[in-house]
């Protein structure tokens, strides 16, 4: 009998990670990406490896999430983060108020949070606001997305999944009420070709509105954007969070020799091509400045705005909205063969895959179990290196 | 905020077929990057033009290409700062890499080069803040920085983002295919730097020493002038080669 | 996967090409110009000395022709080949062995002023004394 043959659509974190969980079960994989890896969503992410302290007292189920994910990453790809802990950092009387909450929210999420002297703090981040009154540490950590969404296929390549890039998904193929395959277009060459699968993995990210559709099926998400800022120089070694809920621009994650303000919230229509609002980047500017100061004498090397593929839920206030992945099984909306993953965080991507691989495999009668926690990944490079095209 | 009407002369191949160029008319924002007028092209014209880029904040690396024939990274290049307002802004893929289609280049020669190299993408950070790749001059005084109580190091990404520009621009890997490069033979010198193990650090000197290595380099020093990461692979090939030639005259002392 | 790769022929010029390029690029460009102008000069020579062998007469005729304005301009064009390859040699020897590498430009200036000079001193000695 041959090994069943599952379509991965979508080579940003989502579907990069799910092809290397679905290889190492031993199932044929072919991933389909219209443009480069990490090329959506994921390429434009905050880099920020979560520790969960962002969500620890309003979106605990993420919170969780995050710091199981975190630890699972420092053991699958070390040399692929920069490990520099994090500080959520009380500016005013109302983050000192919220600092109570936090610690128990840590406590219970098994966030490792120390509240240290805020004259310790200033000596380890000496561009931090100098009006600082209270600093605790968290495991956050800094990783670069692509370089991320690499490793996983490299690891997945190497245990036999094909990557195609450049090659759209351009129609989903039924034969009643069985998904069948996909319509391609691969841009390199102009064609159009027909891929048979078994199985069909959407993981598109906010397109996969757009895939489902397809497949006459839909899906809850709201694409939503936000804005982040990226500085001509590294101003802070470990990542700074404001200490209060989430809003705008209250985090600033260094990279290499920048730092970057983000971010934003607002709904989009069109995720395939998003103006930046000046009036965003602005305010970038100005609430960066509150964790560090020095932030206004910095020239900016980059600005970026991309969607994030949100799972729509009852509360309207987008900041609101959790922050938690999804699997939906087509099959109860009439569509066999077809799934999708959507919503979630690059942080927990490795998990969201686990959850997809179960339930694909369970379809498919595949009695293969998730071993992503413990595999090491391989070299991102060996991605490129193979000749992959 | 001021929309422009920028033209864009983009180069387009696609397997079997002519190379050639397309011109494109976007609308972008006048504060736009260079990448956000190609993304409106994608968007707006033609979804069959093919570039690469992820990160959008040069991280990545993948989105080199070259800007009225100058490499550039387009994500960190504001259109103002290149575009002269009337004609037309010419977009071609790196030099010395070979064409997959459009504006994408086929890099697996190039992270064959960088595996071999060994280089570990992480590296320790400097025990001062900020740091930066740009000169900055004196906006801000360098203040040294305390380390956590659990941390041993804070730790950084190197400056090299493997992007391409310096093989495209080196007039040495335009001659010769097999040449390391100047990200190649700078990696094998971050990696030499970095490892305390004198097999690995002879092994890597060895490379670098090849036939193909430090030696083909002809001082053109357009890496140099290209790096958008201040890298500084001219220096480091010079480091390499001084190195070499003290091993050379240390042999001849003892044998 | 097939790629579009350019020629050999097209690739062995591409060092060639300085447009856009920065002032190593064009210190390299033209060190080998003049280096190919040196080689072909020295085969020249070697081939006028040759002359020697065929005696006096031959000899006697090759020195007249040398005494051209025509002839002589050639030599000034052989002396400023000789002084940028020379002296530009001298940075790309001290640059290659990590000495003066952030000073590259400036040196590259101050030593194609030294050629300029020195070339102007030789057509003035070679024309005029």
């Amino acid at each position: 009998m041959s090994l069943p043959h599952v379509i991965v659509i979508g080579a940003g974190s989502t579907g990069a990670a799910t092809a290397h969980d679905l290889a190492l079960r031993g199932l044929r994989v072919t991933v389909i990406e219209r443009g480069e890896v990490a090329s959506g969503t994921t390429g434009r992410n905050h880099c920020m490896l979560h520790s969960g302290g962002r969500y620890c007292v309003t979106d605990q189920e993420s919170a969780i999430e995050c710091i199981e994910e975190n630890m699972i990453l420092r053991r699958i790809m070390p040399d692929l983060l920069e490990l520099n802990d994090g500080l959520f950092i009380a500016l005013t009387e109302a983050d000192l108020a919220f600092k109570e909450r936090f610690l128990e929210g840590c406590a219970v999420c098994h966030i490792p949070a120390r509240d240290i002297p805020v004259k310790h703090a200033l000596a380890m981040e000496p561009f931090l606001n100098p009006k600082t009154i209270a600093a605790v540490q968290v495991p956050d950590g800094v990783f670069e997305p692509f370089r991320f969404c690499l490793a996983f296929l490299a690891t997945a390549c190497q245990n036999g999944a094909v990557v195609r890039r450049y090659t759209e998904v351009t129609d989903i193929l039924c034969s009643g009420k069985d998904v069948m395959g996909v319509k391609v277009k691969d841009y390199r060459t102009g064609k159009t070709e027909t891929l048979g699968a078994d199985m069909i993995i959407n993981a598109a990210g906010p397109w996969a509105t757009e895939i489902a559709a397809m497949a006459g099926v839909s899906v809850p998400e709201v694409p939503t954007a936000g804005v982040m800022v990226t500085l001509d120089c590294r101003l802070n070694n470990m990542v700074l969070n404001r200490l209060n809920k989430p809003s705008d621009g209250d985090i600033v994650v260094p990279q290499r020799a920048t730092s970057t303000i983000g971010t934003t919230s607002w709904k989009v229509e069109d995720p395939d091509l998003i103006a930046i609002p000046a009036e965003h980047v602005a305010r970038m500017i100005t609430q960066g400045e509150q964790l560090l100061p020095a932030v206004r004498k910095i020239p900016m090397r980059a600005k970026m705005a991309v969607a994030r593929p949100l799972i729509a839920r009852e509360s309207t206030d987008e900041r609101e909205v959790s922050r938690t992945f999804e699997c939906f099984d087509h099959a109860f909306d009439g569509v066999n063969g077809f799934v999708t993953i959507a919503g979630g965080k690059t942080t927990t991507s490795r998990a969201m895959a686990e959850r997809v691989s179960d339930m694909v495999c369970h379809k498919l009668g595949i009695a293969a179990e998730c071993r992503t926690r413990e595999v090491p990944l391989a070299s991102y490079r060996l991605f490129y290196q193979r000749g992959q095209s | 905020m001021t929309m422009l009407e920028v033209s864009l002369q983009i180069f387009r191949y696609k397997e079997g077929e002519s190379p050639h160029y397309d011109t494109f008319v976007v609308q972008v924002a006048d504060s736009a990057f260079v990448i956000d007028a190609i993304d409106a092209v994608w968007a707006t014209h033609d979804r069959s033009l093919t570039f690469r880029r992820a990160c959008h904040h040069s991280s990545c690396g993948s989105c080199a290409l070259r800007i009225n024939g100058v490499e550039k990274l387009p994500c960190v290049t504001r259109l103002t700062d290149v575009w002269d307002g009337h004609n037309p802004l010419r977009l071609d893929p790196l030099r010395n890499f070979p064409i997959v289609s459009d504006l994408v280049v086929d890099v697996s020669g190039f992270f064959q080069r960088m595996s071999a190299a060994t280089m570990t993408i992480t590296r320790d950070a400097e025990p001062f803040l900020p740091v930066s790749v740009d000169n900055l001059d004196d906006r801000i005084q360098p203040a040294v920085v305390e380390l956590p109580d659990n941390l041993s190091r804070f730790n950084r990404f190197e400056n090299c983002i493997e992007c391409g520009i310096c093989m495209s621009a080196c007039p040495t890997m335009a001659a010769d295919d097999k040449f390391w490069g100047p990200a190649g033979l700078a990696a094998i010198a971050r990696a030499c730097q970095k490892t305390d193990d004198p097999q690995e650090k002879a092994h890597l000197l060895a490379l670098a020493d090849g036939e193909h290595g430090v030696w083909r380099c002809h001082s053109a020093f357009e890496c140099l002038e290209a790096c958008p990461q201040a890298v500084d692979p001219a220096g480091k090939i010079m480091e390499l080669r001084r190195e070499l030639t003290a091993q050379r005259f240390k042999k001849k002392r003892r044998g | 996967m097939a790629t579009l790769k350019h020629s050999k022929v097209i690739s062995a010029g591409r060092w060639f090409d300085v447009r856009k390029r920065k002032m190593g690029m064009w210190a390299y460009a033209l060190n080998r110009i003049t280096g190919i102008g040196l080689v072909v000069y020295l085969y020249l020579h070697l081939a006028i000395l040759s002359l020697l062998s065929h005696g006096s007469g031959s000899w006697d005729a090759f020195v007249s022709l040398a005494r051209s304005p025509y002839f002589l301009a050639l030599d000034v064009i052989l002396i400023a080949g000789a002084l940028i390859h020379g002296l530009n040699g001298l940075r790309v020897a001290l640059t290659g062995f990590d000495v003066g590498i952030k000073a590259q430009k400036a040196l590259f200036v101050v030593l194609m002023l030294v050629a300029i000079v020195a070339l102007g001193t030789a057509t003035f000695m070679i024309f005029g004394g």
